[in-house]
């Protein structure tokens, strides 16, 4: 197998018939209950009216952004990003105040709700299969999939092989590729034949969402230094007023006293 | 000089069936707090995975640290523009801000994952994160409000000389609070930045930490008012009321500011449509700016009513209310997770819609009420009103 600079997923929503398999291998692989999967399936029904009619199914989980907002938000660091693409979680450092869930535009991280302080309640989320991709082996749950709705290789690769399939089918695919461009690019590419807010996929424009605050966090030691120095100069100008003022009619007093 | 430092009994009121019911809600707080660390967040509370903060994050956090801005407004006023005759008016506030601060951190202990390693946040840390330094900030204003209020501790131990050579340095400190209670309060709506496809575009907007900074100054000073008045009742003392006309004079300014600052910014971002169209979510951005903001501006601005014990009290307690319900807004009601059918399937047991769970309201009333037991005590052991001894004042 060549070696992979940026791994990725590619998930096509046409493909996938909802079967569930990706999840039972995920748990299987990674040995986690299935109530606390880290891939889910939602099956979003049946759209339209016969004899238009569409089923629609998404495969969700981690989308292993190129700028995580995750990692943005979370105070210690418990996040990093590899270069080649997956998005790491670190259970070291954690301490379980649940930011990263507010902050993945996805709802990606779950928490262990259960679980008390000596059993240690931490996040989880998909990891990527790092046991499997560095040995050369796919995700366990790209492994599993029946229609091949799910498949991994190279970002690049991936990104021209969707763009020839939507080029082949033009009646059957969106003419978009999620996650190239949303939120500064995602590693988990996704194609559809229903709209991508219809399988539950937020509108994210190019730039990703951690941006705004990242720049405000920039200008924060700067700015308190400046106010700093503002509020010391405020209260030195307003103490040397109020004592020139007191020294003047201290002043004007003597006079009038000496009168 | 001699002063007499001792604090008369003023209590005519009988202070002991309150302590007793503070103390059994702190019980109930205690009781439950253990079998969260026990058993698990999810027991004791309604959060799930699609609501990961609820109840503890908005009262606690976000509220606890709004009303905790009397504390650094006071400074202010007292030592940075030197306008001593408000000197009264500190020394609650400094105390109202520690405790505020302490009942915020003793609240986030509960509700974080792994409590014990709170002080991870000092050796791992990540620049990019706004919650970095808010517990940063918080961290370091308790400390500097701990050194603010020190001098009073050290008054009432007869300690007159520490009290005194606090009193000359205390300045830089002064300064440093003022610098640290802007970056965290502003950094409260910084905390919603990242969350721009959540949050409602009436409340999203980049300039979220300017609206917080600007609220929390009228926050500050309707918590002043506040308090004041509420010693004054409860503890039977003289009530500082052409004091507290003057604050309230400024109140007005500050919301207009606010109001000014808030409606730009929605006209700017072209969010104006939202305003009359999107039920619920409007209904709430104009309760929180009616009871908030006009209301508020409109009574403070009547100097009948600033003049009246009773009017400027209620009247502050509209402001807070309102403003109240703004930091509920902008931390929780405004805020629409992931659309649940497609995100979470319901095998996943996750509670869609959240509302908080009776324990979780009880152990934010259990660490209110420990806030509340200790400002009767250091009311009733430190000489915290000090205005029968003007002439001790700080900053002399
Ligand atoms: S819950 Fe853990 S990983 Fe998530 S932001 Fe908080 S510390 Fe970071």
């Amino acid at each position: 197998m060549t070696e992979i600079k940026h791994h990725a997923y590619l998930f096509d929503a046409t493909r996938c018939i909802d079967c569930r398999a990706c999840m039972v291998a995920c748990s299987v692989e990674n040995n986690i209950a299935m109530d606390k999967t880290r891939i889910w399936v939602a099956g979003i029904g049946i759209k339209g009216e016969y004899p238009n009619l569409e089923r629609g199914s998404m495969v969700y989980h981690c989308m292993h952004c190129e700028h995580p907002d995750c990692m943005s938000a979370c105070p210690v660091g418990a996040y990093t990003k590899a270069e080649d693409g997956p998005v790491i979680y670190n259970p070291e450092v954690c301490i379980g105040c649940r930011y990263c869930m507010n902050a993945c535009p996805f709802g990606v991280p779950h928490f262990d709700y259960d679980k008390g302080i000596i059993d240690g309640a931490f996040i989880d989320k998909c990891t990527f299969c790092p046991q499997r991709i560095y040995n050369g082996q796919e995700p366990a749950c790209v492994q599993t999939c029946p229609t091949d709705a799910l498949e991994y290789g190279e970002r690049d690769e991936l990104i021209v092989k969707a763009r020839a399939r939507i080029a082949a089918h033009p009646d059957r695919y969106i003419d978009h590729i999620y996650g190239e461009f949303e939120n500064g690019g995602t590693s988990y590419l996704i194609l559809s034949h229903i709209p991508f807010n219809e399988l539950g996929l937020p509108d994210l424009p190019a730039e990703p969402i951690s941006e705004v605050s990242e720049k405000v966090m920039e200008m924060t030691i700067p700015f308190a230094l400046s106010w700093g120095a503002v509020l010391s100069g405020v209260a030195a100008g307003v103490h040397l007023y109020n004592k020139n003022k007191e020294e003047k009619t201290a002043a004007e007093e003597n006079t009038e006293a000496t009168k | 000089m001699k002063l007499n430092l001792t604090v008369q009994p003023r209590f005519r009121l009988n202070f002991r069936p309150l302590v007793w019911v503070l103390l059994a809600l702190m019980g109930i707080a205690f009781v439950i707090a253990m079998i969260r660390f026990a058993n698990g967040i999810g027991p004791v509370t309604n959060l799930s995975n699609a609501y990961p903060w609820g109840f503890w994050i908005s009262f606690d956090l976000f509220t606890g640290v709004a009303i905790g801005s009397g504390a650094f407004v006071m400074a202010a006023i007292v030592y940075i523009f030197e306008l001593k005759e408000f000197q009264p008016l500190l020394r609650p506030s400094v105390l109202t801000g520690f405790l505020g601060y302490i009942m915020v951190v003793v609240a986030l202990l509960v509700d974080l994952g792994h409590p014990e390693r709170i002080w991870y946040m000092m050796i791992h840390t990540n620049h990019t994160s706004v919650l970095l330094e808010i517990g940063i900030c918080v961290m370091s204003y308790l400390t500097v409000l701990a050194i603010e209020f020190a001098p009073v501790i050290f008054e009432g131990l007869k300690w007159e000389k520490w009290a005194h050579l606090l009193h000359k340095f205390i300045m830089p400190f002064v300064i440093l609070g003022v610098v640290l209670s802007t970056l965290h309060q502003s950094s409260l709506g910084s905390l919603l930045l990242i969350e721009p496809t959540k949050l409602f575009p009436l409340w999203w907007t980049p300039i979220l930490p300017i609206e917080f900074f600007i609220s929390a100054i009228s926050i500050g000073m309707g918590m002043i008012i506040l308090e004041s008045s509420l010693s004054s009742l409860y503890f039977k003392r003289g009530l500082e009321l052409h004091l507290l006309e003057k604050l309230g004079r400024a109140v007005p300014v500050a919301l207009g500011i606010y109001l000014l600052v808030k409606f730009v910014e929605i006209f700017i971002a072209g969010d104006a449509h939202f305003l009359f169209t999107s039920g619920l979510m409007s209904l709430l951005f104009w309760t929180e700016i009616l009871v908030g903001v006009i209301i508020p501006m409109a009574l403070f601005s009547s100097k009948r009513i600033r003049q009246s014990a009773n009017g400027i009290l209620i009247s502050a307690i509209i402001l807070l209310v309102g403003m109240i319900l703004n930091r509920f807004n902008v931390s929780w009601f405004a805020v629409q997770h992931a659309d649940p059918i497609t995100y979470l399937p319901t095998f996943m047991g996750n509670n869609i819609h959240y509302w908080p769970s009776l324990s979780e309201v009880l152990v934010s009333v259990g660490i209110f009420s420990a806030g509340i037991l200790v400002f009767g005590m250091a009311a009733k052991y430190l000489p915290l009103f000090d205005n029968e001894h003007p002439q001790h004042a700080a900053g002399d």
